[in-house]
């Protein structure tokens, strides 16, 4: 394995729903001869591209899991992570983002800078991630790259600056015009392969002259070497403007853009130049960790190879071998052989298997060095886990997980699936965090529970395919939430004599309403009205009512404790009998304080065409949804709104039919919002029903 | 109680017109400065006084996408109820969301009868109907009169009234009464006029037009670190 850290770049491909990057991917790993071979998204040919290594990828034509997988181009290592492009698995994004060094964004030329490119912008600029965009899709009909530079502009505020220019577009789309090096690039042969340079066609001339200096004069603000060149009138080099561009690129204050057609093999070449050029490699990246002896104070890591080991598990994959746990290393070496500590569960692990992965098919290795991509073979460990050598006791920095928006109750077929299917659940919810799985104590029924109703389809389609599990799903529920809207005193004593030991504890406080949705408990109590050592059973008698509302038994949040009075008995008094008074004076408390359930909101972005926005606002009206917003963008447009999550099932088929396929929307959660009393009515009314049934 | 704060606290209040809404029913209004000093954080906050008071609201801009206008009506209210300490900001954003509706279209993509389009799509559905609409980066000159016109007649139709934001130049040109030259071909359709000047470091509010007689009113200044209104001790005539 080289060790030329300079010459590495990790990066992602990230970018809206169809954009083609999975096309992309596929591309750049034939031309840099990891695969012979180019097979589409959906091919013909049955076999799906490289990238899209699960089978239920290859049928939905979308890519799931964010496959890691490593290519050599002009003497870089370069380390590939393909993310998903839909935002149920926006969890697998971030995860990706937080390992990369850089990251080619992934435009259409179509349709420009769509609503998932700008969440993917956003958890960009949170990761701060150096970016270069592709404008794919040149050979499509409407293609126009100038508009979506304009986008870049004007929507996600990057400093966009063009390093091509194409020549011709849509159906007669040949090649682009290099800026820098002022050719025309023309990509020959069957597959592209063959690149061809030529002078600038006369017709473009003129404008590329006027673009190239338009590029110069925006890369001159990042180099004092360039702009003494524009001004002593010397000649400007191909280096100098590079290193101008690199520079601005680091710090997230330009974003080169470069153009071309992944499907019809032209312009990859040129990306994979500008990766290599443009983007940083691991040392030019500050990577922090926390350091757990010092109260999680951040500590930069080195990226020296001679240093202990800190890596991040990132990504873990059930394989036909068993787990396969892809890393980064961010300080030091793993070798095989040597030892590292999993800083979550303390264990010692002996490094055995190293592997570098080109999505299913993978190369042993003998070292993962700092800011390398791999993967280890048979290490029990959850995903987000930091491994560390013997000693240190550092973390990387916790990554942000949503609580679920919906659940299902799936039931195994047999005896047979139900095995499986608690196998299949283990890996899941180690592989994704977004996603959980629990027992009802209620009903029985095992319950998964994820981020929208595509993520929990595809977890069940895993079940199916992967581990032969057959289940039934029940309807998808909606993780409705119970909260107080006012203050209620309480004052509860709870008194049980039958016979030998009594119980005895009375608690006064009252409850209110808090504006974040964590639970707060103070003692207020003076005096010793209730001793010190009961105080802890107080609070846990609370926690204990929080699980199920005495309502609708949703779980409570939003609520503050204060308990400030109370009473005790010597003998009887004990932990348990506090225990049962909290809950008791919670009951007590929490239906006068105007209970009332709240539902998950979710961000709709619809984009469609112009002549279809009426409808589309229906759709979003009857589904109590509150518009936010119609953007219009010409031909087509954006509408925004916030729609309950229980409105939003089977949303996709109404779309089409209404908008004759030609919308497209995406959906993420929002915030929780108070239930309007008709539907919790309706809610209340299903939950007898539903409890009715189970009894 | 929390809306009524901020309702009652609002230097608008103090601004001595006849109406609420400053304007009335069919009635044209216009916000004028260069660019920057903060004729759509104005605009804003006539908003969201309107909203607070239950009015509907449609914000159509045809400068920034649907993001940054929400930001800034989530922005002034913040800094609103900063301002008078106004606690549980939330609850009220939540009640007022509602009666906003922000349409953002491009400079050359908008037209009147778009935008009549746009708003029978909301208004026959039953979606929204504004009481007041708001044009923020409409451009006036020559050619905008009859855009103007027709504007007119749509708002005075829907029973709506309308805030326009007037971008003037450095070297403006002005009529006797001080009038800058964008607004004078259409003036006539306008019932108010502000203009927003840098006076030091202070931006002064000024009245251009007005319904009213000129009776005496406090000088209100536009505080250019948090772009409220705030009132002065000084009165102008």
């Amino acid at each position: 394995m080289k060790r030329d850290l300079t010459k590495i770049r990790n990066i992602g491909i990230s970018a809206h729903i169809d954009s083609g990057k999975t096309t992309l991917t596929e591309r750049i790993l034939f031309y840099t001869k990891r695969i012979h071979a180019i097979h589409e998204v959906k091919g013909k040919d049955g076999v799906g591209a490289t990238m899209d290594s699960m089978e239920l990828e290859k049928e939905r034509g979308i890519t799931i899991a964010s496959a890691a997988t490593y290519c050599e181009w002009q003497q870089h290592e370069v380390n590939i992570i393909d993310t998903p492009g839909h935002v149920d698995f926006t969890i697998e994004v971030e995860r990706s983002l937080r390992v990369l060094d850089g990251a080619v964004l992934v435009l259409c030329s179509v349709g420009g800078v769509q609503s998932q490119s700008i969440t993917v912008d956003q958890q960009m600029k949170r990761y701060r991630v150096p970016c270069i965009a592709f404008i794919n899709k040149c050979d499509r009909s409407g293609a126009n790259p100038a508009r979506v530079i304009e986008q870049l502009r004007g929507k996600l505020g990057h400093n966009a600056v063009p390093l091509q220019m194409p020549i011709g577009l849509e159906s007669n789309f040949q090649g682009v015009v290099d800026l820098i090096d002022m050719k025309a690039v023309y990509f020959d042969g069957p597959h592209g392969e063959v690149i061809r340079y030529e002078d600038i066609p006369a017709s473009l001339r003129s404008e590329a002259e006027r673009q190239r200096e338009e590029l110069i004069d925006q890369a001159s603000a990042f180099s004092d070497e360039l702009t003494d060149a524009i001004l002593e009138e010397r000649k400007i080099t191909r280096e100098m403007i590079i290193t101008a561009l690199r520079s601005g690129t680091l710090k997230r204050q330009i974003t080169p853009v470069v153009m071309g057609s992944a499907y019809k093999n032209k312009g990859v070449q040129k990306l994979l130049d500008t990766v290599t050029e443009l983007l940083p490699c691991p040392a030019e990246v500050e990577n922090s960790a926390l350091n757990l002896d010092e109260h999680e104070a951040p500590v930069v890591l080195s990226s020296n190879d001679h240093d202990p080991v800190v890596a991040l598990a990132f990504k873990l994959e059930d394989g036909p071998y068993g787990q396969l746990t892809y890393i980064r290393v961010y300080q030091g070496t793993i070798a095989k052989g040597s030892t590292i500590v999993n800083i979550r569960s303390g264990k010692k692990i002996k490094v055995g298997r190293l592997v570098r992965m080109h999505a299913d098919q993978m190369e042993d290795i003998d070292v993962i060095p700092a800011g390398y991509i791999g993967a280890l073979f048979g290490v029990e460990c959850s995903s987000g886990d930091t491994f560390v050598s013997p000693g240190l006791n550092l973390a990387m920095t916790s990554m942000y997980v949503p609580e679920p928006v919906i659940s299902l109750a799936i039931v195994p077929k047999d005896n047979k699936a139900q095995i499986n299917m608690s196998k299949a659940l283990s890996r899941f919810t180690k592989e994704d965090p977004t996603f959980k799985c629990h027992v009802d104590g209620e009903t029985n029924e095992t319950i998964i529970a994820g981020m929208g109703e595509l993520h929990l389809d595809v977890y069940v389609e895993r079940m199916r395919r992967e581990y032969g599990a057959e289940v039934t799903t029940g309807n998808p529920r909606v993780a409705y939430r119970e909260t107080i809207t006012q203050r209620a005193d309480f004052n509860y004593i709870h008194k049980k004599q039958t016979g030998g030991a009594g119980q005895y504890g009375r608690i006064a406080g009252y409850i209110e309403p808090t504006s974040d949705g964590e639970f707060i408990f103070e003692n207020s109590i003076t005096g010793g009205a209730i001793p010190t050592q009961y105080i802890p059973a107080c609070e846990k008698g609370f926690r204990q009512s929080l699980a199920k509302g005495p309502k609708l038994e949703f779980p409570i949040t939003g609520i503050k404790v204060v308990i400030n009075d109370g009473a005790y008995h010597p003998v009887d008094s004990s932990d348990m009998a506090f225990q049962a008074a909290a809950r008791g004076a919670f009951r007590d408390a929490y239906l006068r304080a105007r209970p009332v359930v709240h539902e998950p909101i979710m961000k709709v972005v619809i984009e469609s065409p112009t002549e279809f926005q009426g409808p589309v606002m229906a759709l979003l009206n009857q589904r109590r949804g509150m518009i936010v917003g119609a953007q219009d963008e010409g031909t087509m447009c954006v509408v925004e709104a916030q729609v309950p999550l229980a409105e939003m099932f089977g949303f996709s088929t109404v779309l089409r039919s209404a908008t004759q396929g030609k919308a497209q929307f995406t959906m993420e959660f929002a915030l929780y919002r108070q239930v309007p009393t008709g539907i919790a009515e309706k809610i209340a009314e299903e939950i007898a029903a539903r409890k009715k049934n189970a009894a | 109680m929390l809306k009524k704060d901020l309702i009652l606290r609002n230097p608008l209040r103090q601004m001595g017109y006849e109406h609420e809404d400053i304007i009335p029913e069919g009635g044209f209004g216009a916000v004028l400065a260069r660019a920057g000093v903060g004729k759509t954080a104005l605009l804003v906050q006539f908003a969201l006084d309107t909203m607070l008071r239950g009015k509907r609201v449609l914000h159509v801009s045809l400068l920034d996408p649907v993001n940054k206008v929400d930001l800034w009506y989530r922005e002034l209210l913040g800094r609103l109820a900063a301002q008078y300490q106004v606690g549980q900001i939330r609850t009220v954003w939540e009640e007022i969301l509602p009666l906003r509706f922000i349409m953002t279209f491009k400079v050359e993509g908008f037209s009147v009868p778009r935008l009549r389009e746009r708003m029978n799509d909301l208004m026959e559905q039953g979606i929204f109907h504004p009481d007041m609409i708001i044009l923020d980066g409409l451009i006036f000159d020559e050619k905008s009169l009859p855009v103007l016109v027709e504007l007119k007649k749509m708002v005075a139709g829907m029973a709506m009234r309308a805030w326009f934001t007037v971008h003037i130049h450095r070297q403006v040109r002005v009529d006797v009464d001080g009038k800058p030259e964008p607004l004078l071909p259409a003036d006539d359709l306008f019932n108010v006029a502000l203009l927003l000047v840098t006076e030091g470091n202070e931006m002064h509010i000024r009245d251009l037009k007005s319904d009213q007689n000129s009776s005496p009113r406090p000088v209100l200044i536009l505080d250019p670190a948090t772009m409220l209104i705030k009132q002065t001790a000084a009165v102008a005539f």
